[in-house]
């Protein structure tokens, strides 16, 4: 850590714009190491914009914009850091597994690190079933590592796409609705597994599964029109919400 | 902002209505046993008792029914865990009620003055009535009014006791039957300071750490 902080992330003013249209105004929060922070509120609210801006791929379409300060540990992420160091230590888990169809089950968890030239093929091996076992896949994989990474199930190819983005050892980990195309079962594993995550990372998981929200994280923070109307412990969010929007849209009155 | 109130939570309430029913129909039973001294009440206290117990058994399988169907939150949730509490306040209430007509049933109560019981639990079944309004018209005040009416009930089961104490020609069976119902009463009137401050956590999502 370069500050003396106790915050992995202190967002301050974030401000996020597509072309003329705003997405985020003025978001400010501080999320702790090591914990996990559920991002819930209504389609539109800003949920997805907000985690994009974290490790700076709003940034990738031409026109969109953002403005505020992000301090990862400290530092700037848009003004002290390279937005390639920034999705290295913040990596992201998409709605849809996504893994790459052309590699296999194993060259899919080691890709990013291939893209590096990080390692050799023995310590390729050994990251590739170390994260495999990380996210309760190996058993399931072990004797078809040679297999198309697309020939797994819905949730094993999942918990793959997480194999991948831990591979790089990443300092937050970014999920955007995880769970939303995966059956009970699955997204039984991927809750134990984002619970065991924190132990080395910090989460931050989008979902519009409020039940989901409440279950895994320790912190919630509710979304509505691209402002944070509530941020704090999830039980309380849970319990005994402050702002009445957050009380109207937990309790399904809307959104 | 208490936002339309879900059909379930409507379910739960209108079981609890019920037993509010049940308990101020034996209210005036014991009541009016108390003050004429009348024996010959507890069959029917007892079956009361029952029938309540078996409600609260109902208002329990709705609420645990309710939580696993719906999932609630926030006011929706506090509802439930708060409907638990109330429906368990009323069973209890039932019960002191019941254990009224046994004291009754057990002493010999000629020539016994029983005027401060008497109003005792005058006062403490209007508390218990008044708790249920708060509850139902989720009423922060009221509940608060509730809560500070205990301090005279625990003041005058004091007096009751200490006049009893004191009391040169009272009987020993009398003695027993004004000490028993009321620290029975007083109990029962400390549920409906329980059912206070459940409501007042009801409508604030904060304890106010009465019980």
């Amino acid at each position: 850590m370069s500050n003396c902080t106790h915050e992995k992330l202190d967002i301050s003013g974030l401000d996020a714009w597509f072309g003329d249209k705003q997405a985020l105004k003025g978001v400010s929060l501080k999320i702790k190491p090591k914990t996990v922070t559920a991002i819930i509120g209504p389609s539109g609210c800003g949920k997805s914009t907000f985690i994009r801006c974290i490790n700076r791929m709003h940034e990738l379409t031409p026109g969109n914009r953002v403005s505020g300060v992000l301090l990862l540990d400290g530092v700037d992420i848009y003004k002290g850091m390279d937005s390639m160091d920034v999705r290295r230590k913040v990596g992201m888990v998409f709605q849809k597994p996504n893994p790459f169809p052309n590699m296999s089950v194993m060259d899919n968890v080691v890709a990013g690190l291939k893209l590096i030239g990080a390692a050799g093929k023995k310590e390729l091996e050994a990251v590739a079933e170390a994260n495999l076992k990380a996210v309760g896949l190996w058993k399931e994989v072990e004797g078809d590592l040679k297999k198309s990474g697309a020939s797994l199930s819905g949730g094993q190819q999942q918990r793959l796409c997480i194999a991948r983005a831990l591979a790089m050892r990443p300092e937050i980990m970014l999920m955007d609705e995880p769970t939303s195309a995966l059956d009970p079962a699955s997204t039984a594993k991927i809750e134990d597994l984002v619970k065991t995550l924190k132990a080395e990372t910090t989460v931050i998981i989008i979902t519009h599964n409020v039940q989901q929200a409440a279950r895994i994280s320790d912190m919630t923070a509710f979304f509505y029109l691209g402002e944070l109307i509530e941020y704090g412990e999830t039980r309380t969010i849970f319990e005994s919400p402050k702002s009445p929007l957050t009380e109207r849209y937990i309790t399904g009155r809307f959104g | 902002m208490m936002a339309n109130e879900p059909e379930y939570i409507g379910k739960i309430n209108s079981e609890i209505r019920a037993m509010l029913k049940i308990v101020e129909g034996l209210g005036v039973v014991v009541q009016d046993a108390l003050e004429r001294k009348r024996k010959g009440t507890k069959g029917a206290a007892y079956a009361a008792s029952v029938n309540i117990q078996h409600m609260e058994e109902e208002v329990t399988a709705l609420c645990v029914g309710s939580l696993i169907r719906y999932q609630p939150f926030a006011s929706d949730l506090r509802a439930i865990t708060v409907a638990l509490k109330v429906s368990y306040d009323m069973s209890r209430i039932c019960r002191y009620l019941y254990n009224i007509t046994e004291v009754l049933e057990e002493f010999d109560l000629d020539g016994c003055n029983v005027a401060g019981a008497s109003e005792l639990l005058k006062d403490a079944l209007s508390m218990v009535s008044t708790s249920l309004t708060a509850y139902f018209d989720k009423n922060r005040s009221l509940a608060s009014e509730i809560i500070e009416r205990d301090h005279s009930i625990d003041e005058r089961y004091r007096m009751i006791l200490s006049a009893q104490r004191r009391s040169q020609s009272t009987s020993g069976d009398c003695i027993l039957l004004n000490g028993l119902t009321a620290r029975i009463i007083e109990r029962l009137a400390d549920h409906a300071c329980y059912i206070s401050s459940e409501t007042t956590y009801l409508v604030t999502g904060r304890r106010v750490g009465y019980r």
